[in-house]
């Protein structure tokens, strides 16, 4: 369902270029949920971003369902619909109601009616159990609930794929739970998933695999069981024993 | 909090009241010692007066019967030639005809009063309809310039820099000038199209700024968002950044337009008879400087604060979402 190959990103900054993603290479089954941790800086982030191209990468390729990010005739647009993505800090739009907030990008970029694109937002918020909230705006939600409703928003579009980007690094220890709830529910439907993450506890309990990266690059990628008894790479083992 | 004193603010009110009446009687001594003697009586009729027409009849023929009618009276005319009779109706102070009087075509009967609209109403109208004219524009102006500024194009990035740097530099009486006598005598354009094409493009540059200002204060995060989603370039900036951008550059907007009502006065230089030509106008038939004056700075005061009420209005409007 996504293959990256031999995918490079760099960045410059203050004159000396920082390898953000150092050829990496790897790849995500349909339907299955593949958990990428890491210590700070290690560049988790950017090796997703580059997944749905909001990042544009140096060299490599990313195939997302048999299309070529690169490809000189893909339509990104058209990629990005397929590619569901959950950031850190929600960012839900705070001019739109949490309805609209999950109607919108169903409206505008899959066309559909009002009606429809209603009743398709209301069943994802039931299913996240928030749809008591749909006519608020997001700034009168709690980090928990601004998070289901951004998991919503991004259901919304039928996505083949959904990545997540430390989704709940950003919540109150109380409300960690519910996000994570909602997240292995989707895995058990069958979603496939890229998720990063420092809930050791969810990639134990959830992942198909664990990649464990560092400076960039990908040092181990084995199942959890395997991965969480017998780390293989030392810096792994370091990291391990820090966060246990 | 029940039991906790506060100091008492009426003092306060008090001497502000008080500074206030001693600027009043400070004017109103200086205007004594040069021996104005104040007409506040001549302003009205600059708003709006009676106008005396004169109505006169259509046919020959003579006046058959005056009916009075309150303050007025209808006047009936026999035609000479026989046909049906003619009704005029005048006021009776201003009557010149009597019953059995012959009259010609075209002779005057009476007078009628009627309301007209003084210089100081139209000169106000003409103020407000080039300031929101010249404003809307302007927006558009501005809102095209400051996407322009943050365009990856460096030709359009430049072409707007350009705009933006020559109107900032410049003296808008200048512009206004060059408007009307260098590009409005090659391009032969009407007073008013220089005057409202000098605002607006000057406006238009100080709103490019505020706008560009207000889309780069929209978190990187709402347009990733919208990306992932599928929005494209263009509709991610329709639907998530502008309306968030608007609504914060609402406050500095409303400034700005603020001040082009004002600065719209400086057209009054190319002849057009805004609010500030009629003030001077009016000036010189009415001997009434100060009172004029006085008068035009309320009314620009008067359209500016209903302007700011109305765009107040409109930013709580918008609060309602944080
Ligand atoms: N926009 C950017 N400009 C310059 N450098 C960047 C940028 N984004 C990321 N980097 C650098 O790329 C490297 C990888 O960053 P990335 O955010 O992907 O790490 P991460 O693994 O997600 O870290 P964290 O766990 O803190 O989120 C870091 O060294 C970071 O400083
Ligand atoms: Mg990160």
């Amino acid at each position: 369902m996504i293959e990256a190959k031999q995918l490079v990103k760099t960045f410059v900054g203050r004159g000396h270029i920082v390898r953000a993603v150092d050829h990496v290479s790897t790849q995500v089954a349909k339907g299955e949920v593949v958990v990428i941790i890491g210590p700070s800086g290690s560049g988790k982030s950017t090796f997703l971003r580059c997944l749905n191209g909001l990042e544009e990468f140096d060299d490599g390729q990313v195939i997302i369902d048999g299309i070529d990010l690169t490809g000189s005739k893909t339509n990104l647009n058209a990629v990005r619909r397929e590619v569901g993505m959950v950031f850190q800090h929600f960012n839900l739009f705070p001019h739109k109601t949490v309805l609209e907030n999950v109607t919108l990008a169903q409206r505008v970029v899959r066309k559909r009616k009002l009606a429809e694109a209603n009743d398709k937002a209301m069943s994802l918020l039931t299913k996240v159990g928030i749809a008591e909230k749909a006519n608020e705006y997001p700034s009168r939600l709690s980090g928990g609930q601004q998070q289901r409703v951004a998991i919503a928003r991004a259901l919304a579009m039928d996505p083949k794929v959904m990545l997540f980007d430390e989704p709940t690094s950003a919540l109150d220890p109380e409300m960690v739970g519910e996000v994570l709830d909602v997240m292995k529910q989707l895995a058990r439907e069958g979603m496939t998933m890229a998720v990063v993450t420092h809930e050791m506890g969810f990639a134990r309990e959830v992942a198909d695999r664990v990649i464990f990266m560092d400076a960039g690059r990908i040092l181990e990628d084995a199942p959890p069981t395997e991965f969480f008894t017998a780390p293989k790479d030392p810096r792994a083992q370091v990291f391990l024993k820090q966060v246990l | 909090m029940p039991g906790k004193r506060h100091p008492a603010q009426w003092p306060w009110y008090g001497l502000l009241a008080l500074l206030l009446l001693g600027m009043v009687i400070a004017l109103w001594a200086a205007t004594q010692r040069v021996h104005y003697s104040w007409h506040w009586d001549r302003v009205p009729q600059y708003f709006l007066y009676q106008d005396e027409v004169l109505q006169s009849t259509p046919v020959a023929g003579t006046v058959a019967q005056i009916a009075a009618d309150g303050h007025d009276s209808r006047v009936e005319i026999a035609p000479a030639d026989g046909g049906r009779p003619t009704t005029i109706t005048v006021e009776t102070d201003t009557l010149k005809v009597k019953v059995g009087d012959a009259v010609a075509e075209e002779d005057d009967i009476g007078a009628v009063q009627q309301w007209r609209i003084g210089p100081l109403t139209m000169g106000l109208w003409v103020t407000i309809w080039i300031s929101f004219l010249s404003g809307f524009i302007g927006l558009v102006i501005g809102l095209i310039t400051g996407l322009c500024r943050i365009s990856k194009n460096p030709t359009l990035r430049g072409l707007a820099v350009f705009y933006i740097e020559l109107i900032r530099g410049t003296p808008l009486l200048v512009q206004i000038f060059i408007f009307y006598f260098f590009i409005g005598t090659v391009l032969d354009l009407d007073r008013i199209v220089a005057g409202v094409a000098a605002l607006a493009l000057f406006v238009g540059a100080y709103t490019a700024e505020i706008i560009r200002a207000g889309i780069q204060s929209i978190p990187k995060g709402q347009t990733e968002a919208a990306r992932s989603l599928g929005m494209s370039a263009a509709e991610t900036m329709i639907y998530i950044v502008l309306p968030q951008a608007f609504k914060r550059v609402l406050p500095p907007l409303a400034g700005q337009f603020i001040s082009l009502i004002k600065d719209s006065s400086l057209v009054s230089v190319i002849a057009i008879t805004d609010l500030t030509k009629s003030g001077r106008e009016i000036i010189t038939s009415s001997f009434a400087t100060f009172e004029i004056w006085f008068t035009v700075a309320l009314l620009y005061l008067l359209v500016t604060s209903v302007l700011s009420q109305l765009l107040f209005w409109l930013e709580r409007r918008f609060a309602r979402s944080d």
